[in-house]
């Protein structure tokens, strides 16, 4: 699903994000980016979904080199990748029911097929008490469970995830975390960056450690 | 949900969104038209008026003394050297006596002491269609008085002469108004949509990460300034209809615009009015889309 060929990012004045990063991601696969804040993880993600390009190297996603896809073929692509940011790039004004439905509105699935999909999600999440309430309202808990209903939304076939469980208890945690499974088990490829080793030691999920840019260790959740 | 349902919703929410200042667009587009085509309808009306005027321009040529048949036929050759005309009247002076005495009516009979011959001799000239320009009056009624035998050209100079000025004022007017509110009822649709997408820029940026195609991001903003185009100039022009229809409930009967028959636009003008004025909005909003929005 997803191939890094010796990518590096660099920042104005000089600053190395990432560095001749080469990495497979099988399609179907749980896959975990951990690492210190500043290690990489988010630009990596970012690298991946075409928010960002790369200094150097070439990605592909799906058989595709995103960074030359341009138009109506990067938004058909990006239809298929589901994202939950880090800042969670919610519409404050909007509520929590028309910021999830949005990922399917644009690939103008039927409205009611997108309210029932909404419902399910929030219900998943228990949050369905939340559907008309404005995501400005809500806590970073609710907002960063929003985000992650939104990227899964639209069964994407491939989900990146940012800090999934920063905001959360242990409860609300097991609840996104089988959320994420259930969409794995459905054949979606996730990423998941984090800091919290509670969700990825459990599996024998494949965990790669940034540190400063570079991969550091590539090994199974099982193996620790 | 096919496309273009989708975009009509999300026009639907950007006009729900931004209504206040999709509100003073509009009513700045409906005064644009209303301005525009109420000095448009003065000018075409009063262009009709001209025309109606013109078909009983005439021009009469007072002559020292009545011309005998030869005279006669040397002056209409002559006349028609110049161009040729409609009409060519010789009126003697006993004819001119029994046209004034028909004038006077019942109070002829002030005529009764009156030599029959008192008045002079003139000829009667209906000059073409063709020949009724201001400039081109001026010419020919100059070469009629340079006629042998002629004491004075008449044609209602000054008459002519204001209307002619007033009508140049009028397409003045019409010009610089229709291209100042043109280009303000542009630049203001141009300015809303660019508002609107400085307002939601974290939106668009949003659908643009989510998958939406440059074309679902860009047509509603293309719809709106169509609908501001439309609505703007359908209101300006019924703002127009329902003065005219006053002003001629209002000044019917013996009066000025009994005279000018006062009309309002066909069908044709009213449509085109709407379409440019759609074509305008659909201008300014393109150009704010193609600088602003960054997809």
């Amino acid at each position: 699903m997803i191939e890094m060929i010796k990518v590096s990012r660099t920042y104005d004045p000089n600053i190395t994000a990432l560095s001749d990063v080469s990495l497979s991601i099988a399609t179907g696969e749980m896959f975990f980016l951990i690492g210190r804040s500043g290690a990489g993880k988010t630009t990596l993600l970012k690298l991946i979904c075409n928010m960002e390009t790369p200094s150097n190297g070439l990605i592909e996603v799906a058989g595709y080199n995103i960074n030359k896809l341009k138009g109506k073929d990067l938004a058909h692509l990006r239809q298929k990748i589901g994202v939950a940011y880090q800042d969670f790039k919610l519409l404050s004004n909007r509520t929590v029911a028309e910021n999830i439905a949005i990922a399917m509105e644009v690939s103008y699935k039927n409205p009611r097929a997108i309210r029932h999909r909404v419902r399910d999600l929030l219900g998943q999440l228990q949050l369905v008490d939340k559907h008309n309430t404005l995501t400005g309202e809500l806590s970073r808990g609710e907002q960063q469970r929003v985000a992650l209903a939104r990227s899964v939304a639209n069964s994407p076939r491939l989900i990146l995830v940012d800090e999934p469980t920063g905001n959360l208890d242990a409860a609300t945690t097991e609840r996104v975390m089988e959320l994420l499974t259930r969409s794995n088990k459905a054949g979606a490829t996730i990423v998941i960056a984090t800091h919290d080793d509670s969700i990825y030691q459990q599996g024998n999920h494949r965990i790669m450690e940034l540190r400063d840019g570079n991969i550091h260790s590539l090994t199974r959740g099982s193996l620790k | 949900m096919n496309f273009w349902f989708a975009v009509f919703r999300q026009t639907g929410r950007n006009l729900h969104q931004t209504w206040t200042s999709q509100l003073m667009t509009f009513l700045t587009v409906s005064l644009s038209v209303l301005i525009f085509a109420f000095f448009y309808l003065i000018y075409t009306n009063m262009l009709g008026a001209g025309d109606r005027l013109s078909d009983d321009l005439r021009l009469i040529v007072y002559l020292e003394d009545e011309p005998g048949p030869q005279m006669q036929e040397q002056l209409r050759r002559k006349i028609q050297n110049f161009d040729d005309v409609e009409e060519i009247h010789f009126i003697s002076k006993e004819e001119a006596y029994q046209r004034f005495a028909k004038q006077l009516g019942e109070n002829s009979d002030v005529l009764q002491d009156i030599p029959t011959d008192f008045l002079p001799a003139s000829i009667e000239v209906v000059p073409l269609k063709s020949l009724r320009g201001y400039n081109q009056i001026k010419l020919f009624s100059e070469y009629l008085a340079n006629l042998p035998g002629t004491e004075k050209v008449q044609y209602g100079q000054e008459w002519v002469e204001r209307f002619y000025y007033f009508t140049r004022l009028l397409t003045i007017v019409v010009l610089l108004s229709g291209t100042l509110l043109i280009l303000t009822a542009t630049f203001m649709v141009a300015y809303t949509i660019r508002l609107t997408i400085m307002g939601r820029q974290d939106e668009l940026e949003l659908l643009k990460l989510v998958g939406a195609t440059n074309s679902y991001i860009r047509a509603p903003f293309l719809i709106e300034g169509i609908l501001q185009g439309f609505m703007g100039s359908i209101i300006g022009l019924s703002a127009l209809y329902g003065l005219f229809q006053w002003i001629t409930a209002h000044f019917t009967g013996p009066g000025l615009l009994t005279l000018f028959q006062f009309t309002f636009f066909p069908p044709s003008v009213i449509l085109l009015i709407i379409m440019s004025s759609i074509c305008l909005c659909s201008i300014g909003s393109y150009t704010s889309i193609r600088k602003f929005l960054r997809i």
